[in-house]
């Protein structure tokens, strides 16, 4: 081991934290432990916010480490993600009073914050796909949780969709460990391009694979399927955080991928590039579609999940700086609407029980807080200002016309338009019937429903910060430009 | 002093005392109603401050691209219009929603959408204009689905729809526009355009800018949104709505035919030709409505109508477009004044007898001489009489189209187009004279033949003392700006000129010499035609008892909303788009399920993976109903560890 020895500790933390709390019977002392876990991860990642580090654990080869590299793309993701986490945790406890075996919930749910991290603070191809594989494993239990066959299936699903996408993964990792100087992430990548020559297509296409086969987490199609099905069956506070933040996981990789391995250079003005944006495209599309046409809340806000990560990817794989920051800024927009609109998915299922859509009227009349939370976060989705939603797509549409991709581009801005039409359409239409009932609705067998604080502090922060973050994005967007400028 | 700084006041302030209106609302109503009105009292002092100060004011880094507000002529102006109208209205509303629910609600969004509208006005750059504008439409939403009756709930889902895609492709329009010119500061980019040689692409963007403004105006065709939307609302969100909102659409017009396309005949025409449809759809459909609000929002569709055929003009005539500028703003303000008169009258009219059909409320006004004075007023400014406000107007209008043609003929040119405009243009102004003849007679002329629904509401003074001033006052600012224009409509059109590129016209207006009054005779004489033989004759009937009765004689058919755009925008799109997307959607697992056939078939005796009951933890559940079970996973498990096992392989 050589290097800050201390960047192992928020990993190794959580993991360790988590076992214990698997045999916590207290659910006193249980949540007190999560909480404190939690936060000192949270005290951690901000402390290794202001540091640079880098550790290598262990050597496996000359060529093959696990390490750790503290930059700024790791930070970034540490920071979203431990946040997030943190706060569906406090929803978590009030949430999971109703659900059988919680301890093994937060097990699970803690355990996988280690993994994630893990992957945020990779500094090497290995350690990433480690830590990606047992991500996929620890959030399994997340998903099969309520143990019904239904959820049983679409564990089953999601474990074969994410471990065929990890393989394509793995697949061009055999590849770049023969044609790049070193698997260790450099901005700008590192491929050696004394061997590249005349393999061009051959890499080409190993980078296409490694997209895809990544981009199955974050819910690309053409591997998107597990997605509508694994998210909506997982209760409410995980399916906000495997919609939310997991997706996210496949992001990291395809931003390590695609700039510290391959390099931007490399793949601008290919066919893959090409093909790529065509598929984010087709995923930004239909995703929108189904969500617009489901009838099932949580469903239709895992479709929306679909579209919207792939604007990320979208961003991505525009190669520009100014799309790229347009990708992270929706990274950061989406993991709070989304966990927002999950959380208040989860606390309607919680007080009422309903899970379609069209039981919704008068929702906002019986919990106000949850719906104006929906509502905000709702508009940050489709993009209206002031919301964070509308300074991402901006980005992303400057991004999109600042490239050289010419009329592929106006083609990309229009599909984001019908897109944030169609999700005006499929979220809009669920806050306008819950706060305008119409007049022959009844009020008097109107109660208030509204859950306990621990259910709408994390909503209420999430919402704060997301018209904060959009009405003053600038501290958010130098760093996030700070990051783009060591890549391009 | 600097007056920079009220420029973000006037803005933010209704926000925050929406926020404080809101919370002294749950405790008392008497002092939310009170604090509404100082809070909006205090906005039109601010905006009244401003006049004459050309202050500006930034604030950077706000969402982004920053605020800027500019407080130049026009801009005050409509400033100070926009805040005396809400004033007005919030004192109104205190009367009108006595016996409402959710007043709370209510009033929160009337101030935030104060700001929000302020916002647009005052803005310096297309960013600041566009995020008060979404800012606007959704907070407006709410008070057009206020009642939250069948008919207002799908009224105000228009609204939002429309305001949605138009919001929409506006912004896509100024995505492009920040893209190519680099800015979105409304002078800057007026300097880019008029760098450009190539205009082709700043066109399309142009249009596409155009669309959420158009929509917000009213203009045709996605005026759909405006008749239904303005009836349903409680009636002082109507006003604002017809006063305001609508010219928040006209101000990003205005940007776009002042600034950006100065002195373009493409342009000018463009807006001209959309102009004159919206001018005479909403003038026809007003003379069918049977529905006393309804008229009056058909009606704001025309003058909206009117007001495009100004701004076209002010394009085709280049720079000698003086009229055409000044009847533009002067129309602009004459309509809010007098929407804001006849939209409050109705509101009476409704807040007593809960009725607007004009067979229910008719003859209702006809003992009441106040109220029918002040709804006089309205009707004889909106039609353009001489010694009203709205004849100045429409005289400035009119001698543009005039003036046009006279250029057109000394150039040799053909005139039959513009002949075609300024008929249209007085045929009109002579509906707006038969429709406002039709709604005046029927609720203040006419004896209701049943009176039944009308009388028993009678007991007590039918509305409150403040109401009537409010009322008499609005009503009376109509005569004077229509009789002095020298002294009132004249400076206000001066002061604009800066933000139209216009200069003063070369000779002073006759506004009542005989060559002006012809075109208000002629409207007069074609409105008396169309009420006596079209109104009296076609759309009244003789009903069982042999009493007269207006009806509705619009046919079914011809409804742009119905027939096109609901259809196609709610029915035919997504279904052809989700069944694309469900195709799509399941290629991968079809894909899989494939597989699962050829590959797994227990019955082809290929490939029978063995059943494992020791290892599969799974297989009890029934899986025929799914794509694929636990099999496939299971081995894609495999392939999984496989994979690693090859891994370890090659790294040890």
């Amino acid at each position: 081991m050589s290097g800050n020895t201390l960047l192992l500790l928020p990993v190794i933390l959580p993991f360790i934290a988590g076992i214990i709390i698997g045999f916590m019977k207290n659910e006193k002392q249980r949540n007190r432990m999560v909480f404190v876990t939690l936060a000192v991860e949270l005290a951690l990642v901000a402390y290794f916010m202001m540091a640079e580090g880098t550790l290598t654990v262990w050597h496996m080869t000359n060529r093959l480490s696990i390490a750790y590299h503290i930059d700024g793309i790791a930070k970034f993701f540490a920071c979203v993600i431990t946040i997030i986490w943190f706060l569906a945790a406090i929803f978590s406890m009030e949430y999971m009073k109703h659900e059988h075996k919680p301890a093994r919930f937060f097990m699970y749910y803690v355990m996988s914050l280690s993994a994630l991290v893990s992957l945020c603070f990779s500094a090497n191809m290995m350690t990433m796909y480690l830590s990606y594989e047992f991500m996929t494993l620890l959030t399994f239990p997340l998903v099969i949780h309520t143990q019904e066959p239904q959820a049983v299936r679409a564990g089953m699903k999601y474990l074969g969709y994410s471990i065929f996408g990890a393989g394509l993964g793995l697949f061009g990792f055999f590849f770049l460990n023969t044609y790049c100087i070193t698997t260790t992430f450099e901005p700008g990548g590192t491929l050696n391009f004394a061997l590249v020559a005349g393999n061009e297509m051959l890499l080409l296409f190993v980078f296409f694979l490694m997209a895809v086969g990544f981009g199955c987490k974050a819910g690309m199609f053409p591997l998107h399927a597990w997605l509508p099905t694994a998210h909506p069956v997982a209760p409410s506070p995980a399916s906000a955080v495997l919609s939310g933040i997991i997706t996210k996981g496949g992001v990291i990789c395809i931003i390590r991928v695609t700039f510290y391995l391959f390099g931007a250079d490399f793949i601008r003005g290919s066919w893959a590039q090409t093909a790529l944006l065509s598929l984010t495209l087709i995923t930004i599309f239909m995703g929108s579609m189904l969500a617009y046409k489901e009838k099932i809340l949580k469903k239709r806000l895992a479709y929306s999940t679909v579209s919207q990560v792939s604007y990320v990817l979208f961003g991505l794989m525009l190669l520009t700086p100014v799309g790229f920051a347009g990708a992270l800024l929706q990274v950061a927009f989406h993991a709070m609407a989304k966990n927002i609109l999950f959380l208040s998915a989860g606390a309607i299922i919680y007080k009422k029980g309903t899970t379609l859509v069209n039981q919704l009227r008068g929702i906002g009349k019986e919990m106000p807080i949850v719906m104006w939370c929906f509502t905000i976060a709702s508009l940050s989705l489709v993009g209206i200002p002031p919301t964070g939603g509308f300074i991402s797509k901006w980005f992303l549409a400057q991004g999109a016309l600042s490239s050289s991709l010419g009329t592929f581009a106006v083609v990309g801005v229009a599909i984001l338009m019908v897109s944030a039409l169609l999700t005006a359409g499929y979220l809009l239409s669920i806050v306008t019937n819950g706060f305008f009932p119409g007049n022959d609705f009844n009020y008097e067998s109107l109660e208030k429903k509204e859950p306990n604080y621990l259910m709408t502090i994390p909503l209420v922060i999430l919402s704060v910060a997301v018209v904060l973050l959009g009405i003053f994005p600038a501290s958010l967007e130098t760093f996030i430009i700070s990051i783009s400028g060591v890549i391009f | 002093m600097d007056f920079g700084i009220i420029l973000p006041l006037l803005v933010f302030f209704p926000m925050v005392g929406a926020i404080l209106v809101y919370l002294i609302g749950r405790k008392n109503k008497e002092a939310r109603n009170n604090l509404a009105c100082v809070v909006t009292f205090l906005v039109l002092l601010g905006a009244v401050l401003l006049f004459g100060k050309h202050a500006s004011f930034t604030i950077p880094g706000f969402c982004g691209l920053g605020l800027h507000f500019d407080g130049d002529e026009l801009r005050v102006v409509m400033a100070i219009l926009t805040s005396f109208i809400w004033f007005m209205t919030t004192v109104f509303s205190k009367e009108y929603f006595a016996l409402y629910r959710n007043r709370n609600r209510y009033y929160f969004f009337l101030l935030m959408t104060l700001g929000a509208t302020l916002g647009v006005f005052l803005s310096a750059d297309l960013y600041t204009t566009f995020i008060f504008f979404e800012i606007m439409s959704f907070t407006s939403f709410v008070l057009v689905i206020h009642d939250e009756s069948e008919a207002a709930i799908r009224a105000a889902h228009t609204y939002l729809g429309i305001a949605v895609i138009g919001g929409l492709i506006t912004l896509t329009g100024l995505f492009m526009m920040y893209h190519m010119a680099g800015t979105l500061n409304i002078d800057a980019l007026a300097e880019f355009v008029a760098s450009q040689e190539e205009k082709k692409a700043i066109y399309a963007v142009g249009v596409l800018i155009l669309v959420g403004f158009g929509a917000k105006a009213g203009l045709f065709p996605l005026h759909v949104w405006l008749p239904e939307a303005h009836p349903v609302a409680p009636a002082p969100a109507s006003a604002l709505l017809s006063c305001i909102l609508t010219k928040s659409g006209v101000y990003g017009m205005l940007v776009l035919s002042c600034k950006l396309f100065l002195h373009d005949a493409n342009w000018g025409n463009l807006i001209l030709i959309l102009g004159v449809i919206t001018m005479v759809l909403g003038a026809v459909l007003a003379v069918f409505s049977i529905d006393l609000k309804r008229t009056l929002a058909c009606s704001s569709l025309s003058q909206i109508g009117f007001i495009a055929v100004a701004i076209g003009m002010q394009g085709l005539l280049g720079s000698h477009n003086a009229l055409a500028a000044g009847g533009t703003i002067l129309h602009l303000v004459n309509h809010s004044l007098l929407k804001l008169v006849l939209f409050m009258s109705a509101g009476v009219v409704y807040m007593n007898l809960h009725r607007l059909h004009l067979n229910e409320i008719r003859g209702w006004g006809k003992d009441k001489p106040l109220l029918k004075f002040v709804f006089l007023m309205g009707v004889l400014g909106i039609t353009g009489i001489p010694f009203w406000n709205g004849y100045i107007s429409k005289t400035l209008i009119h001698e543009s189209i005039v003036e046009y043609i006279e250029i057109l003929h000394h150039a040799g040119q053909a005139t039959t187009y513009m002949q075609t405009v300024e008929w249209l243009f007085l045929f009109s102004g002579g509906l707006t004279l038969a429709y406002m003849t039709k709604i005046f007679v029927a609720v203040f002329v006419e004896t209701n033949p049943y009176p039944g629904n009308a009388a028993h509401h009678n007991e007590g003074p039918y509305m409150n003392r403040l109401s009537a001033i409010i009322l008499v006052v609005c009503a009376v600012i109509l005569p004077l700006l229509g009789a002095l224009p020298q002294f009132t409509g004249e400076k206000i059109a001066e002061a604009s000129y800066h933000f139209m590129g216009a200069h003063g016209p070369e000779h002073a207006v006759h506004y009542f010499a005989w060559v002006n009054l012809k075109g208000a005779v002629l409207s007069v004489v074609i409105g008396a035609l169309v009420y006596f033989l079209f109104i009296r004759k076609v759309l009244m009937e003789k009903d069982d008892n042999g009493n007269m009765v207006y009806v509705d004689r619009w046919p079914k058919g011809l409804n742009l909303e119905n027939k096109i755009y609901r259809p196609v925008l709610l029915s035919f799109l997504p279904f052809a788009g989700s069944l694309l997307a469900r195709f799509v959607s399941t290629l991968t697992d079809g894909f899989v399920a494939v597989l699962r056939m050829l590959v797994f078939n227990d019955d082809s005796g290929r490939v029978v993976p063995p059943e494992d009951r020791y290892f599969s933890a799974y297989t009890d559940f029934d899986d025929k109903k799914v794509v694929y079970g636990e099999g496939f996973a299971k081995s894609l498990l495999m392939i999984g560890v496989g994979l690693a096992v090859a891994m370890l392989y090659i790294l040890l």
